[in-house]
């Protein structure tokens, strides 16, 4: 018995840490996009990054099997008083002030808050007044929308890392720096009366060109990804408020 | 920046440099003249190692007047003003011009200023062990920029303490008595003197 | 001179510069420079230049040759002439971000062609460059284009050596001051996949012309 309060006592520990630190990245997220002024989504990814995981961590914990069912617990309110209590408003950080008639019923429910639960009802009322083959169809229909939208998004996708690479391979050539440097450097294609000239500038190139183009390529395939994201978070919020 | 004229001070048999220099600082401090900090002007000399440019000099002088700044000059007469940095290139270029040694001149002492005048009067030292080879009084009239426009009034005025060792303007002066008058002229008289200096140095050791 | 090699001594004269260096087809150019408008320091203000650079060696001996450039402003005559040397950059080190060279950089008078002719140095090549620049922080970015002199002295009569344009950063500093390298990375970051800039090894370009 007293093994199980123990291991009550450490579990609820536990799930506190870990809401606590859910909270505080939260929290940390909200700051960033009320105060920063120049936010970029790399940082805002992160933050995302951050709460999923310690979503899954939770869960996982929840899951445990060294975590008693919660569920299988009661809890049962002894005492209630009107009265301010500063140990719960500290432990609540303000939001609850005294454990009253008013707050304790909406704090331990176990179920639905009483208007969500009415609707939910109000759903499922509907959807058992409904034909098989009425629902049938709907579902048909909602099904060949999504697949639709996906196929789209696919699509465009494609297209628009396609025009990436290729606007990137575009954009600079290694052959051309090479030319350039070469000629600051060392003067090739600069020296008046040289013959090399012309050689030095279209000869080399097309061999070169090919090599660039395939590392350029192969190089951006992997964070393609990310850097689409850069694009469109940048372009659709210039200045971000 | 005004003209500039540098004149050379005979230093009489029998006397030290020491006794001249004191002799015109009281001059001048009997005239009014207050004293405004030290100066220094100085000199080293490189030579070619290059076959394009046989027997070529690069004198490269420093003027407290202008701290971030060195001449250097040819004996061409070429004269390049550059910044401070220049004389890192020329250790760069040591394979191709290294520094004649001992050949250091220089030319130090107090500045005064007297009205629209500054006066510099200093002891030349050349070489490596420092030794006393002269005197050079530098006279610069700030208002005006062309020599000839100010000459017989520079000249009336350091007649007043010089006494007659004035008469003329240099070679070099008058060559530039109907332009404007810049730094690097006065980096050429130091150099002019400089050099009559080595030269009559050099004449005595051999 | 003394005061020169104490300020050496204690690393306070800036003669190390880091440097990473790209190019940017013609046709990408105007996105370049409205991304470095967008990211760089210069509001408003000039931020064209002209030059026409002259490269000068002295020495016969091929192991034994000092090169300096003469740069002037075309676009302003009033402007100091500048004799730059730069060393062999140090490519040595992979783990280091940019390239690193000595560099001195000395504002002359505009008499400079002709003290370099009589000292004996020979005109070895020239070239005009002209393009736009920018600074971030201590950082410079130059955004140029190289132009070959069809006469000899004649900046008027130019001929674009290549169809891209150059793109340099570069920050000269005192010597030892390693953690610049990583704010250039970051700076080059920023500018991928337009530019990218690079440590390219000049050896193989210099191997590749002989």
């Amino acid at each position: 018995m007293q093994r199980d309060e123990k291991q009550l006592d450490n579990s609820l520990e536990a799930t506190i840490q870990r809401v606590q630190d859910l909270k505080g990245s939260l929290s940390a997220l909200l700051v960033k996009l009320e105060t920063e002024y120049t936010l970029n989504w790399p940082s805002v990814l992160d933050s995302f990054a951050l709460l999923s995981g310690q979503i899954s961590s939770l869960n996982k914990l929840l899951k445990h099997e060294k975590t008693p069912l919660l569920r299988n617990y009661v809890l049962l309110p002894l005492l209630l008083s009107p009265d301010r209590d500063a140990d719960l408003e500290k432990l609540t950080e303000g939001r609850v002030l005294a454990f009253n008639h008013e707050v304790v019923p909406d704090y331990l429910r176990t179920k639905p808050e009483p208007d969500v639960e009415e609707r939910q009802q109000h759903i499922s009322k509907q959807a058992s007044n409904m034909t098989v083959e009425n629902a049938q169809k709907q579902m048909n229909a909602v099904n060949r929308i999504s697949t639709q939208l996906l196929d789209m998004i696919t699509s465009f996708r494609d297209e628009w890392e396609l025009a990436q690479k290729t606007s990137q391979q575009q954009t600079s050539s290694i052959a051309d720096t090479n030319t350039l440097l070469a000629a600051v450097n060392f003067g090739k294609g600069l020296k008046s009366g040289s013959e090399n000239v012309h050689s030095s500038q279209s000869q080399p190139s097309p061999a070169e060109h090919a090599q660039p183009g395939r590392q350029a390529s192969s190089s951006m395939k992997a964070p393609s990804s990310i850097k689409t994201n850069i694009k469109s978070a940048s372009s659709l919020h210039p200045y971000q408020r | 920046m005004g003209v500039v004229c540098v004149a050379s001070y005979p230093v009489p048999e029998g006397k030290s440099g020491q006794q001249i220099v004191d002799v015109l600082q009281s001059r001048l401090e009997q005239l009014g003249a207050e004293k405004s900090g030290q100066f220094n002007v100085d000199c080293e000399t490189y030579q070619s190692q290059v076959p394009s440019a046989q027997n070529r000099l690069v004198h490269l002088l420093h003027n407290s007047e202008q701290p971030a700044t060195c001449f250097a000059v040819l004996d061409t007469g070429t004269c390049l003003v550059a910044d401070n940095l220049f004389n890192l290139l020329m250790l760069k270029l040591k394979n191709f011009y290294p520094t004649r040694k001992g050949f250091k001149i220089e030319s130090k002492g107090q500045r005064y200023s007297l009205g629209d005048f500054i006066i510099k009067i200093g002891s030349v030292t050349f070489g490596q062990n420092i030794s006393f080879k002269g005197i050079l009084v530098e006279v610069e009239y700030c208002p005006c920029m062309v020599p000839g426009d100010c000459w017989d009034l520079m000249k009336e005025f350091m007649q007043g303490f010089m006494g007659n060792c004035v008469e003329n303007p240099s070679n070099y002066l008058k060559t530039k008595m109907d332009i404007m008058y810049t730094p690097a002229d006065t980096i050429q008289q130091y150099l002019e003197h400089f050099k009559t200096f080595r030269k009559e140095s050099l004449a005595v050791t051999r | 001179m003394e005061s020169m090699l104490a300020a050496m001594n204690k690393k306070i004269v800036p003669l190390q510069e880091y440097f990473l260096q790209g190019s940017v087809l013609d046709a990408s150019r105007d996105i370049l420079l409205h991304r470095l408008r967008g990211i760089c320091d210069n509001i408003g203000g000039i931020e064209k230049f002209q030059d026409h650079e002259m490269v000068y060696t002295i020495g016969t001996n091929a192991n034994n040759v000092l090169q300096l450039r003469a740069r002037r402003a075309l676009d302003d005559p009033e402007a100091p002439w500048l004799l730059r040397y730069v060393g062999e950059p140090d490519f040595g080190d992979r783990s280091k971000h940019t390239l690193v060279r000595s560099s001195i950089d000395v504002g002359t008078s505009d008499n400079l062609v002709q003290f370099l002719t009589e000292m004996g140095f020979r005109l070895d090549h020239e070239f005009v460059v002209s393009g736009h620049f920018f600074r971030k922080g201590r950082m410079k970015i130059t955004v140029s284009k190289i132009y070959r002199l069809l006469q000899p002295g004649d900046t008027d009569k130019v001929e674009a050596l290549s169809k891209s344009y150059l793109v340099e950063l570069g920050v000269v500093t005192v010597s030892g001051q390693d953690q610049v390298q990583e704010e250039m990375k970051n700076f080059a970051e920023h500018l991928k996949p337009l530019v990218h800039l690079e440590k390219t090894d000049l050896r193989k370009l210099q191997q590749m012309g002989t």
